[in-house]
């Protein structure tokens, strides 16, 4: 019969106050570990949107670099409200994950050649309406600073949704893919980044190139079909000789073919959808561009330098709503870590009472185990033991407990936490691409709970077996 | 038979109660020789269960000595007086104080667990001296589900444990009805005559202490009287059946069987052990 037998008995008989030890530590524990998992869910989030929308922008910011001397033109968009806002998301919703997603509009004023430039033309906010092809003519021609003028076409195929809403019916366009058709022209193609330049399969289109398209990853799946594999487009085959890989938003539902082949594909000879125009050098572009403008006032013109600038001031933005949902996230943090202490102070209260209510109780137990011979330390062992595989049994169930429930846990303690990261930013964007972080709970933080029980249970029990190893057996004998 | 196991010199206990100072116990002076069996008697409040838990280390006395074995233990830091409890002293309470989650073989091993014994040679132990009791086959039965009688042969086998060399019962009759307080007695008696174990026991029965040898009247902290020679009207009983014996050649009028006289120490080699309970009453 040894202690750890004894300390066993003990426990199991006394059922109603060790489970009441059991629920209230490992409750206590439950909170600890998935306080500190949202939290980190949280972190990992805020970490995905800024390296993604990070990366975006430092990818955005070295093609337009790369191209400093290219002037985007279209047709001004005859209707408004498509601006980007950044400043539209409120900090602190966000948590799990999310997706960013920029309205397009302004970015895409230009038509959104650019690989890796924000909306684009992709979803029609601008550059898609077609103009005459005359207008290349003119600015190739007549204008002087001019190196190079590419007529693009840009034309977007989808499928009609219709959504009921008040009793009235709306029918938009979900684009599936987007048709580009792009001059093969060599001294165009060669010079000039008019194609993308991240081919992951096949080849880019040549000089001469005709009949044969080069699709997005996104085009390969959607119609099912690799390099060297055939797909139909409005009725017309097309070979396929290679795949890009994306560089921006703009580019991933974008299949480039020859600007001849489009224009007969959507019957639109004759039209196109936008110029890029490339100036001597980029010194120029802004003369280039006032001269641009000033010949055709219709077209909307945008340069280089705009963009950059537009970029910066999203980046700008997103710095700063970015800073103050830091700042709330760290007020969170602050106040997960008051509940922590909170908690954890609570619940070695707990067990401090009820151990120096059990030694209370065992007085008279106490007195003859000193009376047949046990010293101090075999009675203040016994009792410490107690309280330590209670405190073992609470880690258990609280590790338990806690990495089960950690998401509804830390959901409910953190209230913009959200449990499994779907939610994201409840703003007005989404992610270039998803970044869902779950709520996870790290092996080390089990541990950690674990090893705090454990100490919780011998603190709180420390004073009360303190208490009993000094109780002098002559007085503990005539308690009743 | 004169060698002294326990002395006290001059001793005075004196407890505190609020402002007032209550003097249970003074300037006492008492030799208990080994193999001895005392009674002490005394009205209520006269420190007869101080005097006991003096003598039993369990409390200091204010002034004076106590010596047990010839050592000193009026000054004996707890750090020491443990191991004294331990193995010279047993106890054996009115209410028993057997651990409710522990049956009756775990209960008397209690005492031997801190002393180096090992597993099986406190197993052995617990069993030979629960036999001697009269409680075989009844090791693993918990305390509530023994007789008050019983629990209270469990108290006495844990006392035994260590083979102290003095046992001090507090009322360990108090409790109990007449017969199976006839048992104790009996078994305390046999003990201290079969086996040469000191005993002192506090009563208020003059039952008790009519077994005993020697009486002490306890009043007001001072031993105001001391019988001697009790024992032989105990001599008169026989230890086997409890009827009575001849006076002449002891020889028991009821069984008879001859009652031993000449004692000798307790030991608890196997086949040794003389199972006092059930020669005496019958069983229960």
């Amino acid at each position: 019969m040894g202690i750890v037998n004894r300390a066993f008995r003990n426990i199991s008989r006394r059922k109603t106050r060790a489970l009441l030890v059991v629920i209230a530590l490992g409750f206590s524990m439950a909170i600890m570990i998935s306080i500190p998992a949202g939290i980190a869910a949280n972190q990992q989030a805020t970490q995905n949107l800024t390296s993604n929308l990070s990366g975006t922008i430092t990818q955005t910011e070295a093609s337009i670099n790369q191209t400093l001397t290219q002037i985007d033109c279209s047709l001004t968009p005859s209707f408004e409200g498509f601006g980007f806002s950044p400043g539209n998301f409120t900090p602190g919703q966000f948590g799990g994950g999310g997706n960013f997603n920029f309205t397009p509009g302004q970015f895409g004023g230009g038509g959104g050649r650019i690989p890796g430039e924000f909306g684009g033309g992709a979803f029609g906010g601008g550059g898609s309406i077609p103009m005459n092809e005359s207008v290349y003519t003119d600015i190739n021609s007549s204008l002087s600073g001019v190196a190079a003028v590419a007529p693009i076409l840009q034309v977007s195929e989808g499928h009609n949704v219709t959504t009921t809403m008040y009793g009235r019916s709306f029918t938009r366009q979900v684009a599936d893919y987007i048709i580009e058709g792009v001059p093969l022209d060599s001294s165009l193609i060669d010079n000039y980044p008019v194609l993308p330049s991240n081919i992951t399969a096949g080849r880019n289109l040549q000089a001469g190139d005709s009949g044969v398209v080069l699709l997005s990853e996104n085009n390969s799946a959607y119609f099912g079909a690799g390099v060297g594999g055939t797909i139909t487009i409005l009725g017309q085959n097309f070979e396929v000789v290679g795949i890009h890989g994306t560089s921006g938003a703009s580019d991933r539902t974008t299949l480039y073919m020859n600007l001849s082949d489009a224009q007969t594909l959507t019957n639109n000879t004759g039209y196109i959808t936008s110029l890029e125009v490339f100036a001597d050098n980029s010194g120029d572009t802004t003369s280039v561009a006032s001269a641009i403008s000033a010949l055709h006032t219709e077209l909307d013109v945008v340069t280089a330098q705009q963009r950059l600038s537009q970029l910066q001031q999203v980046q700008a933005s997103y710095t700063s709503e970015l800073q103050t949902a830091q700042s709330t996230m760290n007020q969170t943090q602050n106040q997960a870590f008051e509940e922590i202490v909170v908690a954890v102070a609570a619940t070695s209260l707990i067990v401090l009472f009820v151990m120096l209510y059990t030694v209370r109780e065992r007085t008279k137990e106490i007195g003859t185990l000193k009376a047949i011979g046990f010293s101090n330390w075999n009675v203040m062992s016994q009792f410490m033991l107690e309280g330590i595989l209670l405190s073992l049994m609470a880690g258990a169930v609280g590790v338990a407990i806690g990495t089960i429930a950690a998401p509804f846990l830390s959901s409910i303690l953190l209230p913009t936490v959200s449990p499994f990261g779907n939610s994201g930013f409840r703003g007005t964007f989404t992610a270039p691409t998803s970044s869902a972080s779950a709520v996870v709970v790290d092996p080390q933080l089990m541990l950690i709970a674990f090893g705090a029980s454990i100490l919780l249970g011998t603190l709180g029990s420390l004073y009360p077996a303190w208490r009993a190893s000094r109780t002098r057996p002559a007085e503990a004998m005539r308690y009743e | 038979m004169s060698e002294l196991v326990l002395k006290t010199e001059n001793m005075s206990k004196t407890y505190t109660l609020g402002k007032r100072n209550v003097q249970a116990l003074s300037n006492l002076n008492l030799q208990v020789k080994r193999g001895e069996f005392i009674a002490i008697m005394g009205p209520s409040g006269s420190g007869k269960t101080t005097l006991l838990n003096v003598l039993g280390c369990i409390d200091k006395p204010t002034s004076g000595k106590v010596l047990l074995d010839n050592i000193d233990v009026s000054e004996m830091p707890e750090s020491q007086l443990y191991k004294l409890r331990r193995n010279k002293i047993g106890f054996v309470f009115q209410t028993f104080n057997l651990l409710p989650y522990l049956n009756a073989r775990e209960n008397v091993e209690l005492p031997m667990e801190n002393d180096g014994k090992s597993k099986s040679q406190r197993s052995t132990r617990a069993k030979e001296l629960l036999a001697m009791v009269g409680l075989s086959g009844r090791e693993e039965h918990r305390p509530q589900r023994l007789s008050a009688g019983e629990q209270q042969r469990v108290a006495i086998a844990r006392a035994l444990a260590n083979d102290p060399a003095i046992i001090l019962a507090d009322e360990p009759t108090g409790n109990l009805d007449s017969k199976n307080k006839q048992e104790i007695v009996k078994l305390l008696a046999n003990l201290n005559l079969n086996h040469g174990t000191t005993i002192i026991v506090v009563t208020h029965d003059g039952q008790v202490a009519a077994h005993t040898e020697r009486l002490l009247l306890l009043s007001d902290g001072k031993i105001t009287k001391e019988k001697q020679g009790l024992h032989l009207a105990r001599k008169l009983i026989c230890p086997y059946c409890g009827g009575k014996l001849h006076a002449a050649n002891e020889i028991c009028s009821t069984c008879g069987k001859t009652a031993i006289t000449k004692k000798k120490p307790l030991t608890a080699k196997k086949g040794d052990a003389v199972n006092i309970a059930s020669t005496n009453s019958g069983g229960d």
